[in-house]
């Protein structure tokens, strides 16, 4: 007896009851679909974040005060305050490697103009920082060198900011008011970003650009800024650069655990980390519907056991053997499993589709997902085919033709 | 007769269930033999073991103690998958309630015996087709059995029991489920298959069923009560039952 007469006989038997064969597959349609889809969208997820990371520039590497440890949840201000603006000419002699080096300084405010006024991120950046992050004006001009050599009391708006402010009025060349602390300062814009949107966490929209020797002296009243964005030469520069830097900050605060110098890949190694935790963790809470799949498919292959008890019997009589009925059955149940995986996979496919043309993230179904569905709901047709298949081979005849 | 070969052989074949604490005596020491091309009925009231002693000889299930031979082969301690096989290429059917698969056209029931035998597929259908011609059902091949009459479906099964060339065709009351019209050609359908060498055996508690067959053994509490010999002329002729060896 070869498999093609078990294939006839199983699918036989599955024909014969269309509307309880639909049914059970309908358990492993569920599980594998949902499976697929949402591995699909972790994966989509994945990649969006991941092009947003290098769409900052990858050989962005940032330097940011350490934690302090046991102390109750305060960065201290002794840690923060040894990133001085020297320093960062100090850094961008270290090697050829490094293209740029910004002090950052970030604080928040309110920005006001006219009647309106908005709460934004101020940061206090030099000229080269919009090469940096990737990130340029579409309106007047950015910060220059004078600028921050000067203290001047400019400043460049965010795209949602100029918006809010200013409305459909040009922003170029007015005066607004921006509210640090207690602090009041009178600044001219000179120019609007583009529109970039939110990247990672951060929203670069709401945020204005003003010369970051202005904020410290005028707004913050201090010598310190939060810390350095350096960009590398190139990705592959980027590696040794972090080495370079982390060596020369270690020096000169004398310990490590002050500082943190993060390179992109760093960053993006730890979000696809998450994203990927994230992705296993959505393929597992779906693999549960596949495992209640099968349990269906246990069920009613139970029931069907139960139901024909007599055509084992006839089957036994005529010269079936013990294997013969277990393959029989189990044959069932697995075709019946990897016929609703298959169709599963059509319906996730299209679901990870759709879902991810809504959110705008990139569709991609993962090879790996789809073999782990397939080969996993053919062995959900396998285990959970198992007793029942057992329980029909080890019928005895006798009591089998007793059946009624 | 008794030169010929013998095709199945019975040595002191006992059948004990336990039911709880309590032991059944289904068979007791049971011993007869049924030569080639033989017509023979087993007979007894219900309760008798005429149904422990068909599902031994069908080997569906095994005796407790004592011998059975099938074409000079033991066969009454073989495994599960030995008298699978042995169902398979010796025994042929034909059970009161036809027991053919529902879902299946009668051409594929009469071939699955011979699915399991592995015979290739055009033989099987060549046989199958030949086997239902023979009795009779040629025009009936791709029907359902429940787009048949019962005569007919018993013809099916009768085809089924054949196809494989068995040893034995063990018919158990066959023509329970029909009117006496039906079960009459279906009689005759048996005395054709006995005149063309098949060894039947009716296993029955009908006497005008049983006086089909040449040799009657009669069974009563587990034990052969007599054998009764009929030849085609006077009708019959009794025996007593311990007259009988193996």
């Amino acid at each position: 007896m070869n498999l093609i007469e078990f294939f006839k006989i199983a699918l036989g038997s599955l024909s014969t009851n269309k509307l309880r064969t639909a049914l059970s597959l309908l358990g492993i349609i569920i599980g594998v679909a949902s499976v697929i889809t949402l591995v699909s969208i972790g994966t989509g997820a994945q990649e969006q974040v991941t092009s947003q990371i290098g769409a900052m520039g990858s050989n962005l590497i940032t330097v940011s005060p350490g934690f302090i440890r046991g102390g109750g949840g305060r960065v201290s201000q002794d840690i923060a305050n040894v990133f001085t603006l020297e320093m960062a000419k100090a850094i961008q002699n270290l090697s050829p490697n490094i293209q740029h080096v910004v002090p950052t300084s970030t604080t928040s405010g309110l920005a006001v103009y006219g009647g309106n006024n908005v709460r934004v991120q101020i940061s206090g950046v030099t000229p080269e920082y919009q090469e940096v992050i990737n990130h340029y004006p579409v309106i007047g001009r950015y910060i220059r060198d004078q600028d921050v050599a000067n203290n001047e009391k400019i400043a460049v708006l965010g795209w949602e900011v100029a918006e809010d402010l200013f409305g459909s009025e040009n922003p170029v060349g007015k005066a607004m008011r921006v509210v640090i602390g207690g602090r009041s300062l009178s600044l001219t814009v000179v120019g609007v970003m583009e529109a970039k949107g939110q990247v990672m966490m951060a929203n670069y929209d709401n945020r204005i650009y003003v010369p970051v020797t202005m904020l410290l002296n005028r707004g913050l009243n201090s010598r310190y800024v939060d810390g350095y964005s350096i960009m590398a030469a190139s990705r592959d520069a980027a590696k040794s650069v972090v080495e370079e830097v982390e060596a020369f900050m270690t020096r000169m605060l004398g310990d490590s655990d002050r500082f943190r110098v993060m390179s992109q890949d760093t960053i993006l190694e730890a979000v696809s980390q998450a994203t990927g935790t994230m992705t296993l963790m959505l393929g597992a809470i779906a693999s549960i519907s596949l495992l209640v799949g099968g349990i269906g498919i246990m069920n009613i292959m139970l029931v069907t056991v139960s139901e024909r008890t007599r055509e084992i019997g006839i089957r036994k009589a005529v010269g079936a053997k013990r294997q013969h009925i277990l393959a029989q059955f189990l044959l069932e149940s697995v075709l019946l499993s990897v016929f609703g995986g298959l169709l599963g996979l059509a319906v996730g496919w299209g679901g990870g589709y759709w879902i991810s043309k809504a959110l705008g993230w990139p569709f991609s179904v993962s090879i790996p997902a789809v073999m782990v569905a397939i080969g996993f709901s053919a062995g959900v047709g396998l285990f959970f085919g198992i007793y029942p298949a057992l329980q029909a081979a080890s019928l005895d005849p006798v009591v089998a033709l007793r059946y009624e | 007769m008794s030169d010929r070969v013998k095709v199945f052989a019975a040595d002191g074949i006992s059948k004990v269930y336990t039911i709880g604490d309590i032991e059944v005596h289904a068979l007791r020491s049971i011993s007869f033999a049924i030569e080639n091309g033989e017509y023979v009925a087993i007979m007894g009231p219900s309760g008798s073991g005429k149904s422990t002693l068909m599902h031994i000889m069908g080997c569906l299930d095994r005796p407790t103690s004592g011998s059975m031979y099938l074409r000079g082969k033991d066969v009454s301690s073989l495994s599960d998958g030995d008298l699978a096989e042995i169902r398979n290429a010796e025994i042929g059917f034909v059970f009161q309630n036809f027991n053919l698969l529902p879902n299946i056209s009668i051409l594929e029931n009469v071939e699955l015996p011979m699915i399991y035998a592995g015979v290739p597929p055009k033989e099987r259908r060549a046989r199958a087709v030949r086997a239902l011609e023979m009795v009779g059902l040629g025009d009936r091949l791709h029907h359902k059995p429940s787009e048949v009459s019962g005569g007919q479906r018993q013809r099916a099964s009768i085809a089924r029991a054949i196809v494989n060339r068995p040893a034995i065709v063990l018919a158990d009351e066959p023509t329970g489920n029909l009117d006496s019209v039906t079960g009459t050609e279906i009689m005759e359908l048996f005395d054709e298959l006995n005149a063309n060498g098949n060894t039947i055996i009716l296993v029955t508690h009908e006497r005008d069923v049983a006086e089909h067959a040449s040799r009657i053994i009669h069974i009563l509490d587990g034990r052969v009560d007599r054998v009764e010999v009929r030849t085609q002329e006077n009708g019959s002729g009794v025996q007593a039952g311990e007259a009988v060896d193996v």
